[in-house]
């Protein structure tokens, strides 16, 4: 049981980690979205194993609203969104794809130094899929900073969050429902103010190209 | 009890904000008596932890010394901000620049944002806390936009994006922190403040200090210190005056409240010098790059926020130096929110009389707006640390703390702070001591818009000139804790 289960983190964490790697190789929107329905499935899924484990309920119920939050609803809006705007392609980035291949080895090998041993340590049986994680999250900060499409730096800031939850589940950090449910609300207002900056951003630019959001420079 | 209180209040002024609509009377009257609530709750606070010790109301809630400190100091500085509001908001629908709809989100918004930043300091659970904090930054965002000028919302985006990556950094910190303290206590429990720091000695001390850098750059980018403060220079420039000064007043010191937090819980697992030398790198940074940019700045709404990270980077200073540095530090925050808000409410005026931000285009204030040039000079002289006011006292307590084991980097700031001197002064009385052009009316707008400010003055001036015994017991428990 337990080897099985150590096999799902390992799978959770490829898949996790491979989102954000093609969320990075993808220039269309949609495609983008899709890699982030994978990634929150995925988290999703984690989470639901304590909650088996345990029997509980409320964990049950923190992990279904996680799993509508960001596989239903945080998708739903970006579509509704893409498809109103005809936002197929997202806008560029600013390194080319080779560079951004280059960075991206770069911190995948920065997930494996020295200074996260302790964390591969503490995370025990957990130690092989930390780095996975870790590597997730460097790899969201870094789309976040490498995109000049505003829908990209909110698919990057979700999927740094989910890289997070999914690193916390390997080191087994189990906290009050309560507190998953409050984090789930949060996440979930936050993807809809974002979303409605996005509608503002294209109503009044045109576009959602952030390297065109020049106005306060030139005061 | 009295956290309760506070909750529920602002819970209720948001609904009723919201539900009975676009009576702006009836709105003015929810934020008067809110203010009120808030005022005699703090008030009840204060003495109450002086007389009885901890306010607890466990296991959600819970206040110790330094959080009764930040709990009164968001109660003045908010609901000072709040009643101004009154007045500002009335000048700006009478000119047709916003309707009764934006007023009644304004005010729901402000009730939200203000809830917020009180459960944020009175929660008992640090992933609680990240949750209100969080929330502080989705209630402040379609305020810095209020306006829905391209300028706006852009500096609401970058605020958006910036916090919420510089916060998820601060959750990571926080998560690992949890981590730590749950292999002590066991699976599944309500982690409070007092739980982790009982379990602080027996962490990991590389994942301990790792969780650190990542609270220090997740909570340092809300604080707005150097360099994760870009989004705050736009975000206080763009935002409604008296957002603005809650912005600079009270949540870059809830920040650092979290921070400090966390630093009570390294310095136990890792010893204080770690903890120490990164404030002290991000504070020198700040007060240097602040000082820079405030000697060129051509915005005076910027050069105040510029004056915030200036001011956060001396009381980070003041806990890296430790000692009664930290003392100096936690009053200077003190001061600081007094002084900002003084300054922020009293620029509002200046806007409202000119129409302006830029400061080339403001020349003789002190004409146009008799009190309220008064009391921007006196913010100005505050906030540049001139003896008799606080702000002068406690940066020489900061800087004598630190002077002995770091007198370069005490030099660089004190020189950095003549700069700032400079560039105020420059830029100030340009904007106060000119001659006012012949079309600028002169008056003030309405008693709302300057009668708070003067009351913030009496109370700034006052506990510059006498410290009540009662604060400076708080103090110090806050820095022994």
């Amino acid at each position: 049981m337990t080897q099985l289960l150590l096999h799902f983190s390992y799978a959770v964490g490829l898949v996790v980690f491979l989102s954000v790697i093609g969320m990075h190789l993808t220039r269309k929107n949609t495609a983008c979205v899709l890699f982030y329905i994978f990634q929150s499935l995925a988290v999703a899924l984690l989470l639901f194993v304590p909650a088996l484990d345990k029997g509980s309920i409320l964990l049950m119920l923190a992990a279904l609203l996680t799993l509508i939050i960001k596989v239903i609803l945080a998708p739903f809006f970006f579509l509704r969104l893409i498809n109103r705007h005809e936002l197929t392609f997202s806008a560029n980035t600013y390194l080319s794809l080779p560079l951004t291949l280059i960075v991206l080895a770069l911190l995948f090998g920065l997930a494996y130094q020295n200074i996260f041993q302790s964390l591969l340590i503490f995370a025990g049986e957990n130690m092989n899929v930390v780095p996975l994680a870790l590597a997730t999250i460097f790899s969201s900060i870094f789309l976040i900073i490498n995109r000049r499409g505003a829908l990209s730096q909110i698919i990057g800031i979700l999927s740094l969050e989910n890289g997070i939850v999914a690193l916390t589940s390997f080191l087994k950090v189990e906290q009050v429902p309560g507190l998953d449910i409050g984090i789930s609300f949060d996440i979930a207002v936050w993807v809809i103010i974002a979303v409605l900056f996005l509608s503002m951003i294209y109503k009044k630019f045109g576009t959602l190209d952030v390297s065109t959001l020049k106005e306060l420079k030139e005061e | 009890m009295p956290i309760f209180i506070i909750i529920l209040t602002l819970l209720l002024a948001t609904v009723c904000s919201f539900y009975l609509g676009k009576n702006i009377r009836r709105l003015e009257k929810i934020v008067i008596f809110s203010a009120i609530i808030e005022l005699i709750t703090a008030g009840y606070v204060f003495f109450s932890f002086i007389t009885w010790g901890q306010i607890n109301f466990e296991p959600l809630f819970s206040l110790n010394a330094i959080g009764v400190l930040f709990f009164c100091l968001i109660a003045l500085i908010g609901s000072t901000a709040s009643l101004y509001s009154i007045g500002y908001l009335r000048v700006e629908m009478a000119k047709g620049i916003i309707t009764v709809s934006q007023i009644r989100i304004f005010y729901i918004l402000t009730h939200l944002f203000l809830l917020a930043m009180f459960v944020a300091i009175s929660a008992n659970n640090p992933v609680l806390a990240w949750i209100a904090i969080e929330a502080t930054t989705l209630s402040t965002a379609f305020l810095i936009c209020f306006y829905k000028k391209p300028t706006a919302i852009e500096a609401a985006w970058k605020y958006l994006i910036v916090n919420s990556v510089g916060l998820l950094l601060g959750f990571l910190g926080t998560m690992l922190f949890v981590a730590l303290a749950l292999k002590g206590v066991g699976t599944n429990a309500w982690l409070s403040w007092q739980m982790i720091l009982d379990n602080a000695k027996n962490m990991d001390p590389n994942i301990a200090k790792l969780a650190f850098i990542f609270v220090l750059l997740g909570y340092g980018t809300k604080m707005g210190l150097v360099p994760m403060h870009t989004w705050l220079p736009d975000a206080h420039s763009k935002a409604p005056v008296p957002v603005s000064s809650l912005l600079s007043g009270v949540l870059l010191s809830v920040a650092f409240f979290l921070i400090l937090k966390f630093k009570a819980v390294v310095d136990i697992a890792v010893g204080q010098n770690f903890s120490q030398s990164l404030l002290i790198f991000f504070g020198i940074l700040s007060i240097i790059v602040s000082a820079l940019i405030i000697l060129r700045q051509k915005n005076y709404k910027r050069l105040l926020a510029y004056s915030s990270i200036e001011h956060m980077g001396i009381a980070a200073l003041g806990f890296g130096f430790g000692g009664f540095g930290q003392f100096a530090a936690l009053l200077h925050i003190f001061y600081h929110g007094l002084a900002k808000t003084i300054l922020f409410l009293s620029a509002g005026n200046i806007f409202l009389k000119y129409g302006s931000t830029k400061i080339k285009n403001v020349s003789g204030a002190l004409q146009a707006l008799p009190v309220t040039g008064r009391l921007f000079i006196v913010g100005f002289l505050a906030i540049v640390g001139l003896p008799p006011f606080g702000i002068f006292f406690t940066e020489f307590y900061v800087f004598s703390a630190g002077i002995k084991a770091h007198p370069v980097l005490v030099c660089i700031a004190i020189f950095a702070l003549i700069l700032v001197f400079a560039g105020f002064l420059k830029q100030i009385s340009a904007m106060i001591l000119g001659k006012k052009s012949a079309d600028i009316p002169v008056g003030e707008a309405n008693a709302w818009t300057y009668v708070p400010i003067i009351i913030l003055v009496i109370i700034f001036v006052g506990l510059s000139l006498f410290l009540p015994d009662q604060l400076k017991t708080l103090i110090n428990l806050a820095v022994a804790q």
